[in-house]
């Protein structure tokens, strides 16, 4: 560089001592605002060299209002990102369980048994639980001193002050359909029945029974197999075996137990079937020609199958429950699992 | 009953299976049946002999079902010979009082015996079978008892004062049993007397007076047929069941009695000697063989699968009926009279199918007119309610259907139905209301849950005023917690929308004489109605009641009729249009006196207002006690079905119900 003067060297310094200045404070202002870790910092820079224009008074106006946006702009830069960690979304915090209510377990498994035999063309039968010894023994062929209104399970009936009682079975409400229905037919009719009994894992005063009762001109044994294999079927939602015994009910004759490969080891043995393969369902037959004499048919024009079978105990085995007084205990730590 | 296997075996020429497999085949067959214990030499079987099949009850009797089931030739009964008087040369006489309940009675004296310990042979199938052994003469008869099932009953001949008469017992009279105890008597027990007195409990207990002892010269020997209602009764009112009555309880064969003696003396005869009277045989009904008619193609139409004929003779002749081909399509059965079991031909399938085996008949679907059924209206409303309840956030309960003795105090619950056999207690009475034992839930869940929202649906039972017995259905909601009154009312307004209800609205309680006031707080509770028709409850429940059940949450509820309410449903929803033009909404508040219900303040605003207000919400109350005014707020919403209202129309409106509810009610509206 030539210098023509004294002056010309000087002011020729002044403007590259300005333009130095004026880098140098940037390079420092752009430091701090890197080093800062929040918006207050930012907040101090901003008031330090845009407000109170720390060391900035040396520089020319015009040069000085550049450098000003020079540095707003970086404290712009620098507070977005600011802002933007703030928006963080915890997604790992616990969602907001809604209060959702529950029906009973009874409720569901009474529905699914009604939904397939509606399904098979079967109609639903309601019979009252206040019942007559007309229509829960005697037309049902059991009368006074028979063997069976002892011995069967039948013996243990609760009677109410004036005579009637609290049915022992759905069988009575076969009589109740009957009365006012000619066949050719299909029902079933679930409902409470009552035993008077002492309570314990398998045994309560009052449960759940599904009377099934198919009336026709030739309904028989291999059709009860064909319904029942079907119900199970779909009720177990897999392939069962089912096996019928002999047994006996004075309202059936023949009259069998109902037994389904167990469900729990598919019929290889286990406790729940105590080794033996085979689970009991419920007791079924070919509805006696008695009981048909009592609901006012005409003689040998009819033939059906009948049968009966335990919800509850159907619950038990789908749901896995192995108390039976779970169902009336109101216990919602129970309820609320289904 | 426990049979000893070694006895049966004895029947049969081959050898029969396994205990354990010939369980599993009787199961299949005739009974549930499983091994037992292991006794010295022999097996016990344990068979759940059916109610119906008496003639099963001894080892003869099932022995000649195994026959049939496994096509096994059976061994004829040991009958030794034995020498019997021709001419009748016994003291003893017999005379039948009760012919009903007597129907044969045989009897036979045998004269210098011995009595000493029985042979093995006796012995050994008795202790299997759980009897203990006793002498001679008494294992004999029991012997007889298992084998063929025909119960028989030793005197001491010397201890017998005149004769024996088969009679009811007279009121008050005694008896001392072979074990020392003593019964007192009445007319609706058989006895077995003589001169001094009841010397048995017919069919049931031998008396002590005339019992077998070590020195017993001369007995005489009972077998006869004894009534099975009357025997049922006498064991059931004098507490005392023996194998014999056991046995007598069923109907069995009065043919036995001859078949039984004669097998007890000629085990006497073998065993004892002794000399042998003319025996003594009363009998009141000959028991003749039935004649069945069975149509041959009766048995694949019951059964649903074709059983050859010849395979349905083979059958029913192994089970010893005698047939004969009536004309080409039916056959005659002669039922033997051991079966007393049989009346009809459908018993006669019974007998053919099972022994053909029940897995042998194939599954086939039923070709009918299948009809779509109808759907039960019950169940349809039942479970649309239950939905709804769900859906609100409740959980279902299923309770007893009994109320306590107890509950019946705390809730002074009137006109129930008693229980006349309770098991207990709490099982007093039949329930006339849901609460008491939703409320029991309630007090068993606190302490695991924080808010206890629960729901019935299930019947309650009353004695009607003729006293006639009522069962009908109620629902009922729980919901603990602070001011809950409004949630459960949201509930049964939700619940009556879904069932098409409209006019379902709730008036101040007024406590019937049905004793509900002691349930429900009367301030916070309403009477729920649809018209004029009462149909439940809803509010809180009273703190005294709480606190007898030990219950810390606060509780509010509703009980509903169900029926009257279901009767009552709808259930067409129609489709509405949705409407075209734009709602607009305007907010109005207003002082009223603190007494005047929100219900009033909405009715009188529609009616001061147009057509087109669609809407009255309330959204806000504030109450200034002090001053007995509060002021309600409400969002008033416009919807006109023909155009979009107007700034004008709405204002115009606006104005009209402000001078309306100033001037006519002087209500303050607030600008």
């Amino acid at each position: 560089m030539v210098f023509k003067s004294l002056e010309g060297f000087l002011f020729f310094d002044k403007i590259n001592l300005m333009k130095e200045t004026v880098k140098v404070i940037l390079n420092r202002v752009k430091k701090k605002i890197e080093r800062a870790k929040n918006l207050k910092d930012l907040e101090k820079i901003f008031q330090e060299f845009l407000i109170k224009e720390k060391g900035l008074k040396k520089i020319e106006e015009k040069k000085r209002e550049i450098l000003k946006k020079k540095i707003k702009k970086e404290l712009m830069k620098k507070a977005k990102v600011f802002k933007e960690k703030k928006k963080i979304f915890d997604i790992t915090l616990p969602g907001k369980k809604p209060e959702i209510g529950h029906l009973h377990p009874i409720t569901l498994v009474k529905r699914e048994i009604s939904e397939i035999f509606q399904s098979l063309g079967f109609s639903i039968f309601e019979g009252p639980e206040i019942e007559d010894d007309w229509h829960n023994f005697d037309a049902l062929n059991i009368p006074q001193d028979h063997p069976a209104r002892e011995s069967l399970s039948l013996g243990k009936t609760i009677y109410l002050r004036g005579g009637e009682l609290l049915r022992t079975h759905t069988s009575s409400a076969q009589i109740r359909f009957m009365e006012k229905n000619q066949p050719p037919f299909r029902i079933v009719a679930p409902g409470k029945v009552f035993r008077r009994e002492a309570t314990d894992a398998s045994h309560e005063v009052e449960f759940w029974q599904l009377e099934g009762l198919m009336v026709g001109k030739k309904i028989s044994i291999a059709n009860f197999k064909a319904i029942v294999e079907e119900f199970l079927k779909r009720f177990f939602k897999k392939e069962i075996k089912i096996r019928l015994r002999p047994s006996y009910f004075p309202f059936t004759e023949p009259s069998f137990e109902v037994d389904i490969s167990c469900v729990m080891c598919e019929g290889k043995g286990c406790t729940v079937c105590q080794q033996t393969g085979w689970l009991e369902v419920g007791g079924a037959g070919m509805v006696h020609q008695n009981v048909f004499k009592n609901v006012g048919y005409e003689e040998g024009k009819w033939q059906g199958f009948a049968f009966g079978f335990g919800i509850n105990r159907l619950a038990m085995l789908k749901y896995k429950i192995s108390d039976i007084r779970l169902f009336l205990s109101g216990d919602l730590r129970f309820i609320k699992q289904f | 009953m426990i049979f000893s296997f070694n006895l049966l075996q004895s029947f049969f020429y081959e050898k029969l299976p396994l205990p354990k497999e010939l369980a599993k085949i009787l199961t299949l067959r005739i009974f549930e049946a499983e091994k037992g214990e292991e006794v010295e030499n022999d097996t016990q079987l344990k068979v759940d002999v059916l109610p119906n099949r008496p003639d099963c009850l001894s080892h003869f009797g099932l022995a000649r079902e195994i026959s049939a089931i496994l096509k096994l030739r059976m061994k004829p009964l040991k009958f030794s010979r034995f020498r019997e008087k021709k001419k009748k040369k016994g003291n003893i006489q017999v005379r039948v009082i009760d012919k009903k309940g007597c129907k044969r009675y045989t009897g036979v004296e045998v004269l210098n015996i011995e009595v000493f310990p029985s042979p093995t042979f006796i012995k050994e199938p008795l202790l299997t079978c759980g009897f203990s052994s006793i002498n001679n003469i008494v294992d004999i008869t029991n012997y007889v008892l298992i084998s063929l099932g025909q119960p028989l009953h030793a005197f001491d001949l010397d201890k017998i004062e005149g004769e024996i008469v088969v009679r009811r017992a007279k009121k008050g009279e005694k008896i001392v049993t072979l074990d020392e105890k003593e019964y007192i008597l009445d007319p609706e027990i058989l006895v077995i007397a003589d001169k001094k007195g009841p010397l048995a409990i017919a069919g049931v207990k031998g008396g002590k007076r005339a019992e077998i002892s070590e020195k017993t010269k001369n007995i005489f020997i009972e077998s006869a047929n004894f009534d099975a209602s009357l025997i049922k009764r006498a064991t059931k009112k004098l507490n005392l069941e023996t194998h014999s009555s056991f046995v007598f309880s069923h109907h069995i064969d009065p043919n036995l009695t001859e078949e039984g003696l004669n097998l007890c003396l000629s085990l006497i005869s073998e065993i004892v000697g002794g000399e042998i009277q003319k025996r003594i045989d009363i009998c009141f009904e000959k028991n003749l063989p039935k004649k069945i008619l069975l149509p041959i193609a009766s048995v694949e139409s019951l059964s649903g699968v074709k059983i050859p004929e010849f395979e349905i003779k083979s059958i029913l002749k192994s089970l010893e009926f005698k047939i004969k081909k009536e004309d080409r399509e039916t056959f005659s059965v002669l039922v033997p009279t051991f079966r007393q079991d049989i009346f009809s031909k459908e018993d006669l399938i019974e007998e053919i199918v099972r022994i053909y085996g029940l897995e042998k008949i194939p599954s086939i679907l039923p070709k009918e007119t299948l009809i779509l059924p109808k759907r039960n209206e019950n169940v349809f409303w039942e479970e649309k309610a239950k939905d709804i309840l769900k859906e609100s956030g409740f959980c279902e309960v299923q309770n007893y259907s009994f109320l306590s003795e107890e509950d019946k105090k705390i809730f002074k619950f009137s006109n129930l139905i008693e229980i006349e056999n309770p098991i207990s207690k709490e099982f007093k009475f039949l329930r006339p209301s849901l609460l008491p034992l939703l409320l029991k839930n309630v007090k068993k869940n606190e302490k695991f849950f924080r808010e206890i929202k629960i729901f019935e649906l299930g019947k309650i039972f009353l004695a009607g005023k003729k006293n006639e017995k009522i069962e009908k259905r109620n629902l009922a909601a729980i919901l603990t917690g602070k001011e809950k009154f409004f949630e459960l009312k949201g509930v049964i307004s939700i619940l009556a929308e879904s069932f098409g209800i409209a006019d379902l609205w709730f008036d101040f309680f007024k406590p019937t004489p049905e004793g509900t006031k002691e349930v429900w707080e009367l301030e916070k509770s309403a009477e729920i109605k649809i018209g004029e028709k009462e149909i439940g409850f809803l509010g809180k429940i009273k703190e005294k009641v709480l606190k007898s059940l030990k219950i810390e949450s606060e509780v509010f509820a509703f009980e509903i009729y169900f029926d009257e309410f279901q009767n009552l449903a709808i259930e067409e929803s129609e489709f509405e249009e949705i409407p075209k033009y734009p709602a607009a909404i305007r907010d109005i508040s207003l002082w009223v006196p603190i007494d005047v219900l929100s219900d009033e303040v909405v009715a009188k605003i529609f009616d001061a207002g147009p057509d087109f207000l669609r809407d009255v919400d309330l959204f806000d109350i504030y109450e200034k006690e002090e001053e007995g005014r509060k002021s309600l707020a409400f969002h008033l919403i416009f919807q006109s079905n023909e155009k979009t209202l107007s700034p004008e129309d709405l204002n115009l409106a606006m104005e009209k119900i402000y001078q309306e509810l100033e001037k006519k009610f002087g209500w303050e509206v607030r600008r």
